[in-house]
């Protein structure tokens, strides 16, 4: 089924075009781009979850030798305007927040003031002498509180911290529980993380009092609509924002939003006419920047006696922290539409409701689904478990096949050229099913616990528009480029992405180059300033590929077949027939055979642009195009991860023996970089399931604030990830491209948290609450008989 | 996070160091190897008005076998003593345990008196040198002092040292080429502070009972526990696997154990237990081959 | 910078004899990148954990956010930017990028810095010491699969076993 083959350019491993800067250490990354007068930014941040702001003293600040200023939230109020969230969707309450808060403060962390001095070093000396009085109030640290009638208000505009509540149903879940051999109910509780990039977030601000223009430097994943909401809360034009991307050192959804601090060091440069910069320090990354993922679903499904799933019933409550910088359904009506993924099931009806509380809000992070494919997979072991079957079977048994394709799901998803099944067989086959369990058998009667997990992923990768308006989220799903031949024949292309580590600039050549007739290696591609790249939605989700690299792709075939109708003139044919560039070089079917011609780009670039005279009646002079595209609703790509662990039940220490992905997604631009994001995905999926755990006490406390607490696993505990590469082209995006780079971290989840369970089961216990600590197996342990060895270890 | 100011001296000589913490003691760190102490500065946990950095200090970077002892001078470095083949030969529970501190990076910094100093409740050198009978030298200029490092480490973070001291070095007694010795420790992540550590060293009469165990866990309170009354009750008895297993549940049982953010007091001891049983056994397992190989 | 006296020290870096004025709290991170424009070196926590910025002093791997500038009066720092000498990548440059082992760059600098330093003195590591090694430079981007089999292939290649 593989297309690639037809491709010279799509598909080549080429080797990363950004590698040659950052390995020699001429990367250039944000803090390295140098502003003479610069001055640097620091946050008076709050020491308590909620409290009121009664007074802010900035007097012995103000008075220290190099400080310019202390600003509050009155303030930037008289310079910026609000954030307001108010899409139209039922369920959702509409929110908004000031530059900085004025009234109280919602979570630790939270910023109050912010200092200016010639110095970072005598900022933060400033900001610790900064005095502000705050009145205490009652937090609410957990969702349960915070649903709790009469809990104390997060957000005092709202009439209870449930800020979105949405329901649906389709076909009739009672009925097919009346119907059910058996009914199943399973938890996930997976636990707060934050995306914590190697760099931490930071800006660096210009006004130009002049020009009246701001350039805004920033590392953000999207450069336009940061530039539509930077004007629009500084009340200027978006023609008087230049939004510049650097070279970004990570960012995993945590680089998209206009943050408070942002605005607040633009509105600055603007008021004191200086460049302004903030570097965000670890401490405040990790407490204050956005965390991600908190939430607990409940599955009940009922299912007949083969483990053929009937219906299907799914309760989700995310704890979303304080503040809004999405819509508050943004994530969790992501896991909601397309939980049922790989498996076919008609009858479904979800209930997800988002409450508000004191600590950091909440964003996307690389698999904003994350949970999904854990809660889905999870419950088929669960079925598993509770029947008495293979879990493998109980896979077979419910998973689409290609006769199924498309497959339209409860939530009116469609489902094209996907292949769940193959990548389950694959997998199955690849990690030796039953050599598995006769080593897990012989094992347990040693006292060695293995554990073999599953997990079928159908990861949503690219969201056109009309996904964003049947899910109820506002957004566009487009994408822009431009494809520009000089007059010298060099080939510069844009779009609206912008990387954060990915390695764009390869895969995204080899798009042009493909559509263009050229070499990759010839393609520069032009990312990250709003006043060279068109507009477009940005880096998120796996759109990179599909969106992206499809844009540039339909973009650079215009070019071409704009340059072979000018070949055709310059070669007295009648028309482009029977031409194509290939290598920069026109070449022409001569008796079946490519044949090259003396004509290449660079002559036509060269009369496109230096001898208009030439050109055929009509024809505009240069060699520039540009070209938006909306790709469909969504794509899809698939995997089934296999992971297999060790557990020491006297230590609740897992060990990863192996661990291994199908993977189908499509058209692959350059494998090179798709291994990399698949390899990458999964291990931020595991140490996120083993490690990872941005930790709140009782009073909302942030106890993970440095890397030494939020544990981030090296090299020690990673394990070797094999690739089983699959592609299935997608017939309906361009080149057959798909989207990934998300999927692994769903798929890691769901496989490591089954596999623990199986090496789990003998003793009769269920892990369900993530991270998958030694403490929380040795809690669950604690006291359990394991039916093959008798009473648990230690002994 | 950004240090907040200070005034930097940089003696070239003890003396110098001990003129300086006479005159600033109170109001003054001693900057090492800086890599517990540099955290501090730059989280603003520690505001000192002076630092007296002692890197130009040669002699305290000296490390020798001096008759029955080992001298390790207190800027030491951790990667130097947990590759030195003489402190491996001579002192093999201090190397080992040694080169487990933090990263390799961390080590090349880090020095024996800064680790001591800074006396975390989960580091590996109070443990181990609680466990091997380290004394702690001890300067100001009132004198010299050598304590042992039972007397030296009070609590988490807080050592038995005036303002105007400075530990110079540390002396280890020999461990002999037949003592048996292990260090385990429970870390959630290579390099991270362990939840738990136990260092364990005997020897063996002629007939195999126990002449002498040391037993210490580490980072299940304040300070490291040696369990003294434990190793008493020890000697004379055949460290067979029952043994390891009863004198393991018991060290579990019986060593002080608090919870805090990290874990459990139930969770700790349990890996007090399983990291008792590794050592017991490793640290019999090397004895015996001592014996048969002197 | 404000509090105690500025000094002026001399140091050498990546092998020249360098003069600046600085406070004595400047972390030796923000003066080889701000006063010495040696930005490849990457400041990523600011309290040792992460490894991005580590340099070689005096030969030997560090975490300059871990050090003051005004200690290194005498000593000798190596960064990143003098590992390619004459813009040529070194073996361990060569085999990063062979084996895709750096996606967002921004620890590269400081994984280099430390095994240039550990391959000479550990010239044939296994896997589990290279792993050992690398476990002091937190990776947000690759699962550090790609990164150990370009420090083996570096080695083996400055082995002159080959390459990779």
């Amino acid at each position: 089924m593989s297309g690639d083959t037809l491709f010279t350019q799509i598909g080549r491993a080429l080797p990363r075009k950004e590698d040659r800067r950052l390995l020699l250490g001429k990367g250039r990354f944000l803090d390295d781009i140098v502003l003479p007068g610069a001055l640097h930014v620091c946050f008076v941040r709050a020491p308590l979850a909620h409290a009121r702001i009664v007074g802010i003293d900035s007097a012995e600040a103000q008075a220290l030798p190099g400080v310019i200023g202390v600003f509050t939230g009155a303030d930037l109020a008289r310079w910026t305007t609000k954030l307001r969230l108010e899409p139209a969707i039922e369920g959702l309450h509409p929110v908004q927040m000031t530059a900085l808060p004025i009234d109280k403060v919602r979570f630790q962390g939270d910023p109050v003031a912010c200092v200016v001095a010639t110095d970072r070093y005598v900022a933060e000396d400033a900001a610790e002498l900064v005095v502000v009085d705050f009145e205490p109030l009652d937090a609410v640290a957990s969702f349960e509180k915070a649903l709790e009638p009469g809990a104390p208000l997060v957000d005092d505009s709202l009439p209870s911290n449930l800020v979105s509540h949405q329901t649906f149903a389709a076909g009739d879940v009672a009925a097919r529980r009346d119907e059910a051999f058996s009914i199943v109910e399973a938890r996930f509780g997976l636990h707060r993380h934050t995306h914590a990039p190697l760099e931490t977030r930071g800006c660096l601000a210009d006004w130009d009092a002049g020009r009246e223009h701001l350039t805004f430097h920033i590392g953000t994943q999207a450069p336009h609509p940061l530039r539509s909401q930077l004007a629009a809360r500084l009340k200027l034009a978006e023609s008087q924002v230049t939004v510049v991307s650097p070279d970004i050192g990570g960012a995993f959804g945590q680089k998209i939003a206009l943050y408070r601090e942002e605005l607040c060091v633009a509105a600055l440069s603007r008021h004191l006419g200086r460049p302004v910069r903030w570097r965000e320090d670890r401490l405040e990354n990790l407490t204050s920047a956005s965390h991600a993922r908190e939430s607990v679903c409940r599955t009940r499904v009922s299912v007949a006696a083969d483990g053929r799933i009937l219906g299907l019933e799914l309760w989700l409550t995310e704890d979303f922290g304080a503040y809004c910088f999405y819509p508050a359904n943004y994530m969790a009506r992501v896991v909601a539409m397309i939980l049922t993924g790989p498996y076919r099931i008609a009858d479904y009806a979800f209930d997800v409701q988002v409450a508000l509380t004191n600590k950091c809000g909440n964003g996307p992070m690389r698999a904003p689904m994350a949970i999904t494919s854990w809660v889905m997979d999870g419950t088929i072991d669960a079925i598993a478990a509770r029947l008495g079957l293979d879990p493998v079977e109980v896979r077979r048994r419910n998973t689409i096949r290609v006769a199924d394709l498309p497959y339209t799901m409860p939530t009116g998803e469609v489902l094209e050229d996907v292949t769940p099944l193959e990548t389950l067989e694959a997998a199955v086959a690849a990690i030796d099913v039953p050599g598995f369990r006769a080593r897990q058998a012989e094992g347990r009667e040693q006292g060695r616990y293995l554990g073999l997990g599953l997990c079928t992923v159908v990861e949503s990768t690219t969201y056109g528009s009309k996904f964003y308006k049947a899910a109820g989220i506002p957004g566009s799903g487009h994408e822009a480029a431009w494809v520009r031949i000089e007059p010298s024949g060099a080939v510069n292309a844009s779009v609206g992405l912008m990387g954060s580590g990915q390695g764009y600039e390869s895969p995204l050549s080899q798009a042009v180059a493909e559509g263009l007739g050229v070499t990759a290696e010839a393609v520069r591609l032009q990312m990250g300033n709003t006043d060279v790249a068109p507009y477009g939605m940005g880096s998120r989700g796996g759109r990179g590929a599909t969106a992206g690299g499809g844009t540039l792709y339909l973009c650079a075939q215009k070019a071409q077949a704009h340059v072979l109708r000018l070949a055709a003139h310059v070669l007295n044919l009648n028309d482009a027939t029977g031409l194509r560039l290939r290598e920069a070089r026109v070449e022409r079917l001569l008796d079946g055979d490519w044949q090259p011609t003396s004509l290449t780009l660079a002559d036509l670039a060269r009369t496109a642009y230096l001898d208009p005279t030439a050109l055929p009646a009509g024809m505009a002079p240069g060699l520039d195009f540009s070209l938006t595209y909306d790709p469909p609703p969504m794509t899809y790509s698939n995997a089934t991860h296999a992971c297999e662990v060790e557990l020491t039940p006297a230590t609740g220490e897992l060990r990863i023996r192996r661990y291994l992905v199908a993977e189908d997604c499509g058209t692959v631009l350059n494998p090179i970089v798709v291994r990399g994001q698949q390899q990458g995905a999964v291990a931020m999926g595991l140490s996120g399931a083993l490690f990872e755990e941005v930790v709140y006490d009782a009073d909302g406390q942030n106890l993970s604030a440095t890397l030494g607490d939020y544990m981030i696993a090296t090299a020690t505990e990673m394990p070797e990830i094999e690739i089983l590469a699959l592609h299935t082209p997608s017939r309906r995006t361009p080149a057959g491209i798909k989207g990934m780079a998300e999927g692994g971290i769903m798929g890691a989840i769901g496989a490591l948290s089954n596999a623990v369970n199986d090496a789990l089961a003998p003793f009769g216990v269920v892990a369900d609450q993530m991270p998958l600590s030694p403490q929380r197996l040795r809690d669950l342990l604690r006291g359990a008989t394991s039916k093959n060895a008798g009473k648990v270890p230690p002994k | 996070m950004k240090p907040a100011p200070f005034t930097y001296h940089r003696p070239a000589t003890l003396d110098a160091v001990l003129d300086l913490l006479a005159a600033h003691g109170a109001d003054a760190q001693i900057l090492a190897g800086g890599q517990s102490l540099g955290p501090l500065l730059n989280l603003r946990m520690a505001m000192p008005e002076h630092v007296i950095d002692i890197n130009d200090l040669a002699d305290l970077g000296q490390m020798r076998r001096r008759d029955d002892w080992f001298e390790i001078g207190a800027l030491v470095r951790h990667h130097a003593v947990a590759t030195s083949p003489e402190g491996r030969r001579c002192m093999p529970l201090l190397a080992a345990a040694v080169g487990t501190i933090g990263h390799y990076a961390i080590r090349q910094r880090g020095t024996m008196g800064g680790s001591l100093v800074q006396a975390d409740p989960a580091a590996q050198i109070p443990l181990v040198a609680l466990a091997l009978d380290a004394e702690v030298t001890i300067q100001s200029r009132r004198g010299v002092r050598s304590v042992p490092v039972a007397d030296f480490v009070l609590s988490a973070m807080e050592v038995a040292l005036d303002d105007d001291e400075i530990v110079t070095g540390l002396g280890f007694p020999l461990q002999s080429p037949t003592q048996g010795w292990s260090f385990q420790n429970f870390c959630r992540r290579r390099g991270d502070y362990a939840l738990a550590s136990v260092a364990v060293i005997l020897d063996l009469a002629e007939d195999g009972t126990l002449a002498d165990l040391r037993c210490c866990v580490g980072g299940t309170a304040p300070v490291a526990q040696r369990l003294a009354d434990l190793e008493a009750g020890a000697r004379g008895h055949h460290p067979t696997p029952a043994w390891q297993r009863d004198t393991a549940q018991q060290i579990a049982a019986t060593v002080p154990a608090e919870d805090d953010s990290k874990a459990t007091e139930a969770f700790r001891r349990e890996i007090v237990e399983v990291l008792s049983i590794r050592a017991l056994a490793e640290a019999v397992k090397r004895a015996r081959v001592s014996e048969v190989q002197p | 910078m404000t509090g105690p006296a500025r000094r002026e020290i001399t140091l050498s870096v990546n092998g020249e004899r360098r003069s600046l004025t600085v406070a004595p709290r400047k972390l030796l991170s923000d003066a080889l990148r701000e006063d010495l424009i040696l930005t490849g070196t990457h400041v990523g926590c600011e309290h040792g954990v992460c490894g991005a910025c580590t340099v070689l002093i005096d030969g030997r791997p560090a975490r300059s956010c871990l050090a003051f500038a005004v200690q290194m009066e005498g000593h000798e720092i190596t960064t990143i930017e003098k590992v390619a000498e004459g813009g040529e990548f070194s073996p361990l440059q060569q085999a990063l990028h062979d084996h895709h082992a750096l996606q967002c760059g921004f620890c590269t600098a400081g994984i280099i810095m430390t095994f240039q330093a550990f391959l000479a003195e550990v010239p044939d590591p296994t896997e589990d010491e290279v792993r050992d090694v690398l476990s002091g430079n937190l990776c947000r981007c690759t699962g550090y699969q790609p990164i150990v089999a370009a420090i083996l292939s570096a080695a083996r290649v400055m082995r002159g076993e080959g390459q990779a």
